[in-house]
């Protein structure tokens, strides 16, 4: 890993369209603003492991995991179910 | 073209239907191409199925079934991937769900924070991740509304 000592108003650039702006460190906190292309996805890390838990999650169910559910939703939603 | 599954066993598939993900799917790097079956028996859930790896398979479903209010900005997506040719209602929103038994009782849940948009013109999927929401990523399916 490459690791950069910055200071509040100093900025790093990665590659030719990204950078990256230390706007203040209060306490044990530091702001930081992110100029990126709008395609990349920027996502505080336990965000990103939420959708990635939920995936493997979702991943590691069977047909026989969902019987149940099927008839659970039937029930609680029958009108749409039936669409 | 025939593919393998591990849910389904080998299945015959509409090669037109396969959609490309070139921004990957968290959790499993470097599978690209997946198509979505749907099964009568099953319905109303989904599977995301991934065509180079036959055990790959999420559950999915349809949100609006459950939310009908479910509001995504997808005019500010189709103008943040450059898709062309394409309106909002044109796209599908399928989201990851999971089933699990808390105190015998089950919960079905499902993640609104990372729905999949298809464009089908393009048959391309991308999971978006919405952090600026309430939406959460383990909604409860059966207490909506």
């Amino acid at each position: 890993m490459l690791v950069l000592s910055r200071k509040a108003g100093e900025k790093i650039k990665i590659g030719k369209d990204i950078e990256i702006n230390i706007l203040k460190v209060e306490g044990g906190s530091i702001r930081i603003g992110i100029e990126a292309p709008k395609n990349l996805t920027i996502l505080r890390m336990e965000v990103f492991e939420k959708i990635q838990n939920e995936n493997i999650e979702s991943a590691s169910k069977g047909i026989d995991n969902i019987t149940d559910a099927i008839e659970l939703i039937k029930n609680r939603f029958p009108k749409e179910s039936s669409d | 073209m025939k593919i393998n599954t591990r849910k389904f066993g080998e299945i015959e598939i509409d090669e037109a239907k396969i959609l490309s993900m070139p921004e990957g799917l968290p959790g499993f790097a470097g599978f690209e191409k997946f198509i979505l079956l749907e099964d009568p028996k099953t319905a109303p859930f989904c599977w995301f199925q991934s065509i180079e790896e036959p055990i790959l398979s999420l559950i999915v479903m349809n949100p609006f079934l459950f939310k009908p209010d479910y509001r995504l900005d997808l005019d500010a997506f189709i103008e943040s991937r450059d898709w062309k040719d394409i309106k909002p209602d044109e796209l599908l929103v399928y989201v990851v769900v999971n089933v699990s038994e808390v105190n015998t009782v089950k919960k079905i849940t499902a993640n609104l924070m990372g729905p999949l948009i298809i464009n089908p013109k393009k048959h391309e999927v991308v999971q978006v991740v919405i952090s600026d929401t309430t939406y959460s990523h383990q909604h409860n399916v059966l207490d909506s509304i």
